[in-house]
């Protein structure tokens, strides 16, 4: 178990280690060094010459530019660590000004989509397998198709429309009131936030909620026509626990070990959702630093959602060393 | 709950009838089951595969699902400790069915490797159905589980209980499934299977414990099997089952040495024994089981029984022979006991010479092949005629690398093959025999050359002297595979199922030349016709054809070049007893008509004496003892071979082997014991046999056998004896 933790976590520190290189050598690639650009840009806004002397100097000492590469790449990645991204050439600020509250709420979102997704889905997905055929089973198959083939951004519009239409909603887009969207964090804020959230985890999970449950239903199948689940029976146990305690840590395994894997699908599904329903996501800003070739503060946050996803995965991969003793006993 | 004025039977199953509905209509699966089981009995239920022997089982606890099951008709009354209860009225009621279920009734399964949950301890899957049914508290639930753990002979059982299925073998598994099953004292047993999926010798134990443990714990059991040797051994009565009927219910000891039905009386002839005369057809029933939906009317056997009249075309009553002994067939009506038994006796030659046209084997009839009588001087010459080597192997080794993780690192070495040496002469079949993992498969791959090996030499002789083909290339070895044939375990699989009989069957033809275009079909039609199917169907595709139909194109396949040598891998395992006479039948005689060389490899002892000249045992990489085939069932030198021997169940009541079965389970073949490998499981090891490691070598006095036991010209080991006498009557009841 140990060694297995420990390998993992390994895994996951060169995997770190790998995607900061990559965004590095993206980072210097472009032709041009990035003080000129810095210094004509600055010039450009008719900055106080020296404010723009000073500026470029402290760039230059905490990148270490102009020194050999790896002590550049040491300098880089030592001060992502301690939460600098690097400056913005697009937006004039340091990107972690930008990334700020964005990145926290996107965390936050996709943590709350995934509980979302498992609370719906997997009971779902089990009582579809268990009463297979009923009535619920097939409204629930059809759903699940449905929510599979309806792409999020649709979805999203339609809620759009709907609110607008129906309602007469002036504030369906975004995840605050207008009166809190600037206001200081604050118990109401949170609430009014919560208010607003839930839409945007239905819109965003959908897709991926209506998958897991036909993966769990299928697992669910599989399971229970499995000869240890006959054993179970013959015990004489009741149905909730053959399906409770015997078939549902079996068929969830694969749902736990995809975790890592729906970490950038939540992403990307919800920068396009953010986009209808302008939400102050980290995905558009990603996109708009893509397109802007905005390349400190795009690598910035490659990491930092890889970073992300790759501690997801460690602890997907924890969960089920916990729940299967296979895994755990490999070693 | 009603009672059954029958208070000495446990189990009462009556005029069972389960169809299964699906889109393609409805089949019926049991049709009129009747079966009892009474107190402390053991009563088997034997039958090909499909004939609804699982479906009867499971009806008696609910474990069918229903839909799409539909119980249609019948009364199934269990004795529970409420009094006699009929379940199929329970199905409805579930609360009531689970406190019969690991109480009154317990059930095991035919794949112990999946049977236990994955992810939870042995010891909290048993202690769970303790806590069902009894309120205890949880220490006492574990001292009873340890208590029975240790009743079933696992080593060390408080160390079980925190273990999980994957750390477990096959057998410790159905061990542990055996105490689940028992902890709560259920007065009844069901055994799907129990053994099927296990080792030989792996088998004899669990079959073992069973019968102990009928005793200990005074319980009955149903048992359920295809295989007539298990229950020989174990069961008190036998009901052999067909088509969704019972056939003949007995006695063991009746059904063995009398079989009264048809169809009994097939099966027996249809199982090779280790008592049969080796390399002569075997009595097979034509035909296969046919399809549900195509069943005759009237008597289900009429399509393959010998003995088919015109009266057969009704429903056959269940005659009563004796008491205890009854038989669903117009045979034995009408006139009733006498008439029918003189009926029996008069009509089984008739079976034999029915059979062997019947599988259109006519032409070649039986002739048992030369040097099967080792005292005649015939067979002397053509021994020394025919002793050119066609195939030689030299201290050949195939090791495996075990990689793991993710930089694939070898963390050990698995020696499937690890020094072995074999030759084959001209003419003859070697069988090579082990129980699983011996590596035996490896043997074939090496030989036809699929694997390269990691040490050694091979050599083989197409037509004429030997040739070295041990490293040549893929494309020489195509040259030298037109010499060699090769047949594998499981006949789907081995066929491509896009491909039409004419591609699968002609694909050698093409790819060596030897026919184009017409030439082809012409071919293919003599091949398919030399193996028993009908040349017209060359256009079909291997899905429409039966197992054994399609293991009979996989050797028509192998012989299209017209090879001299054949390597046939597990050729029966996979198919009925019934089609495994059918398949051992023409393979014998095609060996006969072509004068090929075979390497035939199998796990079953009885199987690989029948169709062999000489047979090599092997055991964790290494040929333990060779020679002549009977010599090595009746005076085996190697007490691995001994083993081998007593652990095949014998299809004769009665004949209970006494000798010590060995021990525990195959060790693990990348970490094989040190000095003798079986030093393990042997009952007669010495301190030197952990240290040295015994080399083949001959036996004193006979140059013609060969062990590899430090002890094995002290030694007295137990063969099979050939006891014709012993075994009159019951070969008289096999019609010969
Ligand atoms: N759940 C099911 N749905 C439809 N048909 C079924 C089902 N279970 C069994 N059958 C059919 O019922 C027939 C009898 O099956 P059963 O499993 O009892 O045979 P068996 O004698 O146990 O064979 P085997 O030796 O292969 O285990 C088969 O034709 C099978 O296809
Ligand atoms: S009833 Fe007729 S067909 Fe059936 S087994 Fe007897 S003789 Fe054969
Ligand atoms: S060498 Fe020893 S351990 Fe091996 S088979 Fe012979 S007696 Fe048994
Ligand atoms: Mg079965």
């Amino acid at each position: 178990m140990r060694t297995y933790i420990l390998q993992r976590f390994l895994q996951m520190i060169i995997v770190m280690v790998v995607v900061m290189l990559v965004s590095f050598i993206i980072v210097e690639l472009p032709p041009g060094d990035f003080l000129t650009t810095l210094r004509e840009q600055l010039t450009d806004q008719n900055v106080d010459p020296k404010v723009i002397d000073s500026t470029v100097e402290m760039y230059r000492a905490r990148y270490g530019l102009g020194e050999n590469w790896f002590i550049r790449f040491g300098k880089w990645a030592w001060s992502l660590m301690k939460g600098d991204m690097g400056y913005s050439m697009q937006h004039n600020r340091p990107a972690s000004e930008l990334m700020g509250e964005r990145l926290s709420l996107t965390i936050w979102i996709s943590i709350a989509t995934l509980i979302f997704m498992f609370v719906v889905s997997v009971p779902i997905g089990m009582l579809s397998a268990i009463k297979q055929y009923s009535a619920w089973d097939h409204s629930f198959t059809f759903l699940a198709l449905l929510g599979v083939s309806v792409p999020s951004f649709i979805t999203a519009l339609v809620f759009l429309l709907l609110s607008v239409t129906l309602l007469g909603a002036t504030t369906v887009a975004g995840l605050f009131s207008p009166e809190y969207v600037t206001a200081e964090w604050s118990w109401a804020k949170f609430v009014d936030m919560l208010k607003h959230v839930w839409i945007i985890l239905f819109i965003v999970g959908l897709g991926d909620t209506a998958s897991t449950i036909r993966v769990m239903r299928a697992r669910m199948l599989d399971t229970l026509g499995e000869p240890y689940i006959d054993t179970a029976r013959m015990k004489g146990l009741s149905g909730a626990k053959i399906y409770f305690r015997h078939a549902l840590r079996v068929a969830i395994n694969p749902i736990i070990s995809s975790i890592g894997l729906r970490f950038p699908q939540i992403i990307s599904g919800s920068t396009i959702v953010a986009i209808v329903l302008t939400l102050p996501l980290i995905g558009p800003l990603l996109l708009e630093a893509l397109l802007g070739e905005d390349v400190y503060l795009a690598c910035s946050i490659l990491v930092v959602l890889t970073l992300a996803l790759v501690i997801g995965n460690f602890l997907a991969d924890l969960a089920l060393a916990w729940l299967d003793p296979r895994i755990r006993f490999e070693n | 709950m009603n009672s059954d004025p029958d208070s000495d039977k446990v189990l009462n199953i009556r005029d069972l009838q389960v169809s299964f509905r699906s889109i393609a209509g409805t089949t019926r699966a049991v049709n009129g089951v009747s079966l009892d089981v009474r107190s402390g009995e053991i009563v088997g239920l034997v039958g090909e595969s499909g004939c609804g022997k699982s479906v009867t089982i499971r009806s008696i606890v609910g474990l069918v699902p229903s839909p799409p099951a539909l119980f249609e008709a019948g009364e199934i009354w269990l004795r529970t400790r409420r009094g006699m209860t009929e379940t199929l009225a329970l199905h409805k009621n579930m609360k009531a069915l689970r406190q019969i279920r690991g109480r009154d009734v317990s059930m095991i399964f035919q794949e112990p490797m999946r049977s236990v949950h994955p992810m939870m301890t042995i010891g909290k899957q048993i202690t769970e159905g303790i806590l069902e049914h009894e309120v205890v508290d949880p220490a006492e639930a574990y001292d009873r589980t340890v208590e029975m753990l240790d009743l079933v002979g696992l080593p060390n059982p408080a160390a079980q209980m925190n273990r999980y299925a994957h750390e477990l073998s096959g057998g410790m598994r159905q061990r542990a499934l055996i105490a689940l099953a028992l902890v709560c004292h259920p007065q009844l047993l069901l055994a799907d299977e129990p053994t099927t999926a296990l080792d030989v010798t792996i088998q004899a134990q669990i079959l073992e414990l069973i019968r102990d443990l009928r005793e200990r714990m005074s319980m009955s059991v149903l048992l359920i099997t295809h295989n007539m040797g298990v229950v020989a051994n174990l069961a008190d009565r036998i009901s052999v089952m067909y088509l969704g009927k019972i056939m003949e219910t007995g006695t063991v000891e009746e059904i063995f040495k009398e079989p009264a039905h048809p169809y009994t009386q097939g099966l027996l002839a249809s199982m090779p024994s280790l008592f049969s005369q080796p390399k002569t057809h075997l009595q097979s029933l034509r035909g296969v089981v046919p399809e549900l939906a195509m069943v005759p009317k009237g008597c289900v056997f009429a399509d393959r029984c010998p003995y088919v009249m015109p009266k057969c075309d009704e429903t056959p009553p269940v005659v009563e022979l004796r008491v205890d002994h009854s038989v669903a067939c117009w045979l034995y009506a009408d006139g009733g006991e006498t008439q029918g038994s003189e009926d029996a006796a008069t009509a089984e030659p008739s079976l034999s010479s029915e059979d062997t046209s019947g599988d259109s084997q006519k032409a070649v009839g039986v002739i048992p092949v030369l040097g099967t009588e080792p005292g005649s001087d015939a067979s002397q010459e053509q021994l020394a005629d025919s002793y050119t080597a066609q195939l030689q192997i030299e201290n050949v080794a195939l090791h495996y690398p075990i990689l793991r993780g993710l930089l694939r690192r070898q963390v050990g070495t698995v020696r499937a093959v690890d020094g072995v040496d074999l030759t084959i002469r001209r003419g003859e079949t070697l069988g090579l025999v082990g129980e699983s993992g011996c590596g035996k498969t490896s043997v074939g791959r090496l030989v036809a050359r699929l694997v390269e090996p990691t040490a050694g030499r091979i050599r083989f002789g197409a037509d004429g002297g030997l040739e070295e083909i041990t490293h040549i290339s893929q494309k020489e070895m195509k040259r030298v595979r037109r010499a060699m044939g090769m047949v594998f375990q499981d006949p789907l699989s081995s066929l491509n199922a896009r491909m039409n009989i004419r591609n699968i069957v002609g694909e050698p033809l093409m790819l060596h030349q030897v026919a184009k275009g017409r030439a082809v079909d012409d071919r293919v039609g003599e091949l398919l016709e030399m193996v028993g199917l009908r040349a017209a169907h060359q256009s079909r595709f291997p899905h429409a054809f039966s197992g054994g139909q399609r293991q009979r194109i996989a050797i028509a396949r192998a012989l299209a070049t017209e090879p001299s040598f054949l390597v046939a891998d597990e050729p029966v395992s996979a198919l009925d007893v019934s089609v495994q006479a059918q398949i051992l039948n023409l393979l014998l005689t095609l060996q006969q008509q072509l004068s090929l060389s075979m390497l035939f490899i199998a796990h079953d002892i009885a199987v690989v004496r029948h169709v062999s000249d000489r047979i090599a045992v092997m055991y964790l990489g290494k040929i333990v003892e060779l020679g002549e085939a009977r010599e090595i069932c009746v005076r085996p030198v190697h007490p691995y071979t001994e083993a081998l021997l007593a652990s095949i169940p014998l299809p004769m009541p009665g004949l209970e082997t006494l000798r010590e079965m060995p021990k525990g389970d195959l060790p693990d073949p990348a970490n094989p014991p040190t000095g003798c490998r079986f030093h393990t499981r042997c009952p007669y090891r010495q301190p030197i046999c952990e240290q040295e490691e015994p080399p083949l070598r001959q036996i004193a006095g006979n140059a013609d056998h060969f062990g590899a036991c430090h002890f094995q010209d002290e030694l007295h080991l137990e063969g099979v004896e050939e006891i014709e006498e012993i075994y009159a009557p019951a070969a008289a009841a096999e019609g010969k």
